[in-house]
């Protein structure tokens, strides 16, 4: 007889009784999965699923640090090494705004108050996935994750669009034509301005700033950057299958998240 | 409702002048007529020496018209729906006091400019003196109609003033009712994680379980029982703020510590319901829950120099980072600031500074009422 190695959960979920809800009921339903930790926010989500690399994720969509949606983002960006991506599913509250989202992306997600119904058939899913036996070559739960996101993501409002950027320096205001932007890089609560002539700092999100730049010309490439593509040179990918652009002028080289690296494939 | 009331017998008061008052403007008008009339009868028959006696007799002769005619027009009870009813005995008693008024102007002139009486024998004789009295009637009339005119003009003014005053109580009744509509709304994402902590509770801790649930069912009644009243004490919004803040306590765990500090003198004083809630909720949502770490919300009620101030303290993320991760921060404020506005006017004030070292710092104040 020989044994199959367990599949491993991790739960991120702030509220601890849910959390707790949740793993007991998993344990009931599923008693071969192994319950590998919960995690009480959303940076903390991240950083032990690197360390667990678990094959089931469980995130709840509101909590503090960042968001299930962004976690799910930076994990796509940072996750390497042999193991495959996790299974991601989104828990979240009856009225979430996400709820809709879901259904349309035709995300994994569970609501809660979660239902043993439903969550049997999430479990059903989930088990035929990580089955040894059904495991596909890749990574067929990132590539899914990816698809779902991409659907997800807010598509760019007809924003007023920006034709200079002022950027203080010191003490005078610098007017940078958007043109002439390469990318621009959220640094803490700034965004860095690479141009020509050198960088500069402006006090916006990065995701306030894409609603007034031309998607034609200005595309995120990750949670951290948008990159303007008259500006890129070529791209490149690793053993790994990371992406990477480099750019003409400055001549610096960007990654690329997994999320976004359908922009860059060969025509 | 109650300061709606008097607000209108405040207008009522100012408008409807009492009638003393009204009597001395009217004679006022009347002098102006009179004299108005004396010019011209010096203008016709050309003897210019005599218009100051003519003036004197002229306003001798309104003068005890007004007091007849307007006397009696205010003697009666203003009914506008009986006004039409009065025009005809109106008109005879006009006819009537033409003569009579200037008979008497005549008599109080004379002896005013020390000319003696005339003789009431010879009186109705003199054809001039006959001429004299129909342009009497005349200028009687014409003052009456001055009169009457000004007092529509000024009937219609109150009206307006009355209409305005009235449509701005539709306003503010249709904005409360608004404002309660808006905070009956009892936000779902947070009923449905309460009841799903409740589900889970059931099975791991029965007694925590019922704890929560007797939490839920008085933030519910609370919350609900607020749209219908507009009022409430300071100790049952207290009671509402605990009743939420356990609720947050069980479901955020250690990340939430809460204290309310409430005098027992100020558990009876009354204030407007759910003003307090809306922020103590925000503490919650838009500082602590956010925040990895979670922190201490503070509410305390204190009173001095007739004011009411309720603080509700966090130590969560501050303004700064609050604004720029959840834009909705500024509504439940702004919507608050409206309704301290509407209530109280420049007397009560909504604070919202950075607490130190971290959170947010929201400072309530409004008159005291303990009745």
């Amino acid at each position: 007889m020989t044994t199959t190695p367990r599949p491993r959960a991790l739960i991120a979920e702030d509220e601890p009784i849910l959390a707790a809800t949740l793993a007991a009921t998993l344990r009931r339903l599923w008693p071969e999965l192994e319950i590998g930790g919960t995690a009480p926010n959303g940076v903390a989500a991240v950083e032990q699923a690197l360390a667990l690399r678990p094959d089931i994720l469980f995130l709840d969509i509101k909590m503090p640090g960042q968001s299930g949606l962004e976690a799910a983002q930076e994990l796509a960006e940072r996750w390497d090494g042999p193991r495959p991506f996790p299974q991601v599913v989104f828990v979240t509250a009856y009225d979430d705004y996400a709820v809709q989202a879901f259904e349309q992306a035709a995300v994994d997600y569970v609501m809660k108050p979660v239902s043993d119904e439903r969550l049997a058939r999430t479990v059903e899913r989930l088990r035929a996935r990580t089955a040894p036996a059904a495991a596909p070559a890749g990574d067929a739960a990132l590539d899914r994750l990816v698809e779902q996101m991409r659907a997800l993501l807010p598509a760019q409002p007809g924003a007023e669009r920006l034709t200079v950027i002022r950027a203080a320096v010191g003490n005078i205001i610098r007017m940078i034509p958007v043109q002439d932007v390469a990318y621009f890089q959220a640094l803490d609560k700034y965004v860095n301005v690479a141009s020509l002539d050198g960088d500069a700092l402006i006090r916006l999100s990065l995701k306030d700033l894409l609603a007034q730049l031309d998607p034609d010309r200005f595309r995120q490439i990750s949670r951290g950057t948008i990159v303007n593509l008259r500006h890129v040179a070529s791209a490149s990918r690793d053993d790994a299958g990371k992406l990477t652009l480099h750019l003409r002028n400055p001549p610096d080289t960007l990654r690329v998240s997994p999320l976004f690296a359908h922009l860059f494939r060969q025509m | 409702m109650r300061t709606i009331v008097k607000h209108d017998n405040h207008t009522m008061t100012t408008l409807a002048r009492p009638k003393l008052r009204r009597l001395a403007d009217d004679a006022g008008l009347t002098i102006m007529v009179c004299v108005f009339a004396a010019v011209l009868i010096t203008l016709v028959n050309g003897k210019t020496w005599e218009l100051y006696d003519q003036m004197v007799y002229s306003v001798c002769v309104g003068l005890i018209a007004l007091a007849i005619l307007d006397g009696a027009r205010l003697a009666l009870p203003d009914d506008p729906a009986r006004r039409r009813r009065w025009l005809a005995p109106g008109l005879v008693l006009l006819v009537a006091t033409a003569p009579f008024a200037h008979f008497c102007g005549m008599v109080v002139g004379s002896l005013l400019l020390g000319y003696g009486i005339p003789d009431l024998h010879d009186y109705p004789n003199d054809r001039g003196q006959r001429g004299m009295i129909l342009f009497a009637l005349l200028g009687i009339g014409v003052m009456a109609l001055l009169i009457l005119n000004r007092e529509r003009v000024e009937r219609i003014k109150l009206e307006r003033t009355q209409a305005t005053a009235r449509a701005e109580t539709i306003e503010r009744q249709a904005l409360q009712v608004q404002l309660r509509l808006l905070q009956a709304q009892i936000e779902p994402h947070m009923l449905f994680n309460t009841l799903a902590n409740l589900q889970g509770l059931i099975a791991i801790d029965p007694q925590q379980a019922s704890t929560m649930l007797d939490h839920l069912i008085q933030y519910l009644r609370a919350t609900l029982s607020a749209t219908r009243a507009e009022s409430t004490t300071l100790a049952q919004e207290f009671a509402a703020a605990e009743a939420y803040l356990g609720l947050m306590a069980v479901r955020m765990g250690p990340r939430l510590a809460y204290r309310c500090v409430l005098p027992a003198d100020l558990r009876a004083a009354r204030l407007p319901a759910m003003l307090l809630q809306p922020l103590v909720e925000n503490a919650i949502i838009h500082g602590l829950e956010p925040k990895i770490e979670g922190g201490t919300v503070t509410v305390e009620a204190s009173a001095r120099a007739g004011l009411l101030e309720i603080c509700v303290s966090d130590t969560g993320l501050g303004l700064d980072d609050t604004l720029t991760a959840a834009k909705g921060t500024g509504v439940g404020v702004s919507t608050t600031r409206e309704r301290l506005q509407a209530l109280y006017g420049p007397r009560a004030a909504l604070t919202l500074i950075p607490a130190q070292p971290h959170g947010v710092l929201a400072r309530l104040t409004l008159p005291l009422e303990t009745a």
